[in-house]
């Protein structure tokens, strides 16, 4: 009984300081990539530019496709609704386009960058460690993370950003078509933008932003703390979509309530 | 002047890899560390320059406690002790000349033509300028070991650390690794380990051997104590007989 007991707690404690010690490299690491940008230098410009290019192409189509349906679904079913009820469709455009902007597009955006950004990260990051790139890097003396993680959080703060200005654009614009194509709803009226406001603006480009340097800090430490050989890599790859997006999710909300209890008019 | 094993373990998890190594390398002297896939060699070359630190026991270079100091501190024993990594680990997003580069720039503070200057020399003398410009992912295992090799002794190393340098490279690359490890050692009087199961270029090379077996360091000692051992282990290991006394662990 006592030894049973005994082996509980030791599970216990050790899941604890497992928990614990996961949290402290991941604030590290966190810490040493922004002191990274801080310090950067032009020299790795041309890195930051190529993972630029290599995120927007990943995800351009991606979203352009996922968000576009999203938007045409989302505004048919309301459109249906209130049809259903009062037939007033006036409305419908001013506050889907408020709630595309402050809450369903960076979550969104940031949800599937999640999938493609996360998981190309600690894929290259955790190859580099299973061919000892990693090992050898320490020894020049180069802090892994300034190398691989500061240009690519640069890179993906910037896109995130930008893809999910573009996404808002792509899901405003296929609501507005088929607001216009299946329940007459005329253009004008569609897109009224006075509902959304200096808050709203700022909560979702925040929204963006954070999220976009969330995803490769979480991923990049998924990469590098990658066990030995390639199935490491391919677990390292699973966690990093996990857990990003599990981050994202959890920041959204926060930001959110934050957001509506301070800049926000509801 | 030396690189000192004092009762070194290393367990990793429950797995007990390491369990009392003691050995020690002088400069000039070229020590080869043999012993069984994946017996720990690897792990224990890399405690020497901090890559892994001992569950418990000593590793110093130079009188220096490498299992005591932190990550900033390696600096100086990293610029003084080069590795050639068994994978060659070059860096995938830089081009051959850039790796070279890398190292000498973070070390040696030098004017950026004067850092490119000495690359192409190095890369030069291990046969490699002409393709300077290309990427690791272009050139085959043999031109990246050569790559890896010149990235190594880029700060003039004092001790070289070479993790199975020939092995798969062509029987006269091979022997042209063999006599750089000699002309480091004894032109520029550099203290070199290497992991090897290469039977020819143990004998032809080595000063000293180490042979790893069961998490200890099973026996040390002149190349000419091998020769004639009578030790069913070692006479075992140096005939590449399947059959005998030696465990070898996966198998
Ligand atoms: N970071 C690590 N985490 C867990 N186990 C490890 C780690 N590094 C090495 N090991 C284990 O330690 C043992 C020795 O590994 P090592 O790489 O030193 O072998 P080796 O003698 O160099 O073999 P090879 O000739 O195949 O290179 C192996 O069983 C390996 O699985
Ligand atoms: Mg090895």
């Amino acid at each position: 009984m006592t030894g049973k007991l005994y082996e509980m707690t030791a599970n216990l404690g050790g899941f604890v300081t497992g928990i614990f010690a996961a949290a402290l490299s991941l604030f590290s690491i966190a810490m040493r990539t922004f002191r990274g940008v801080f310090r950067f230098r032009g020299r790795a410009q041309g890195e930051v530019l190529k993972q630029m290019y290599l995120i927007g192409n990943r995800s351009l189509i991606f979203v352009t496709v996922t968000l576009g349906a999203l938007g045409m679904v989302l505004v048919f079913q309301v459109c249906l609704q209130i049809n259903k009820i009062t037939g007033d469709q006036s409305q419908v455009g001013p506050e889907f386009i408020k709630g595309m902007i402050h809450a369903f597009v960076p979550i969104l955006t940031a949800m599937m960058l999640a999938t493609r950004v996360g998981a190309g990260i600690a894929a290259e990051t955790g190859s580099m460690v299973v061919t000892e790139q990693i090992d050898a890097l320490r020894m020049t003396g180069v802090d892994p993370v300034d190398f691989i993680l500061v240009p690519r959080f640069i890179a993906s703060v910037v896109m995130t950003f930008v893809l999910g200005v573009y996404a808002m654009v792509i899901v405003i614009v296929a609501g507005a078509f088929m607001a216009h194509s299946s329940f007459g709803v005329n253009y004008n009226v569609f897109f009224v933008f006075d509902k959304v406001t200096g808050g709203d603006l700022f909560i979702g480009s925040l929204k963006l932003i954070v999220h976009g340097g969330a995803i490769p800090i979480v991923a990049g430490y998924c990469g590098l703390t990658t066990g030995r050989g390639s199935e490491g890599v391919g677990n390292a790859t699973t966690r990093a979509v996990i857990n990003s997006s599990l981050a994202v999710i959890i920041i959204d909300f926060i930001i959110s309530g934050v957001g509506l209890l301070t800049v926000q008019k509801i | 002047m030396s690189i000192i094993f004092k009762d070194v373990h290393r367990y990793f998890g429950s797995k007990k890899v390491l369990t009392g190594v003691n050995m020690s390398v002088q400069p000039g002297e070229k020590l080869f560390v043999i012993g069984t896939s994946g017996v720990g060699k690897s792990v224990t070359i890399k405690h020497i320059i901090g890559l892994l630190k001992p569950t418990s026991g000593e590793v110093s270079v130079d009188g220096v406690r490498v299992d005591k100091v932190s990550e900033k501190e390696l600096f100086t024993i990293r610029r003084k002790v080069a590795m050639v990594f068994q994978a060659s680990a070059l860096f995938d997003s830089l081009s051959l000349l850039e790796n070279v580069m890398l190292p000498i720039r973070k070390h040696l503070k030098l004017k950026d033509a004067e850092v490119r200057k000495k690359a192409m020399a190095l890369l030069d003398e291990v046969g490699m300028l002409k393709h300077a410009g290309l990427y690791p992912s272009e050139i085959g295992d043999g031109m990246r070991k050569r790559v890896a090799i010149a990235r190594a002794l880029s700060l003039d190393p004092a001790y070289v650390l070479f993790d199975e340098p020939t092995t798969g490279l062509d029987p006269v690359s091979a022997r042209r690794v063999d006599s750089l490890i000699s002309q480091l050692a004894t032109e520029r009087n550099a203290g070199c380990i290497i992991v090897s199961h290469d039977l020819v270029s143990i004998f032809s090379t080595a000063t000293k051997i180490a042979m790893v077996y069961k998490g200890i360091i099973y026996k040390e000692g002149p190349i000419e104590d091998f020769h004639s051992s009578t030790d069913p282990v070692i006479r075992q290991f140096l005939s590449g007989s399947s059959s005998g006394p030696m465990e070898t662990p996966g198998f």
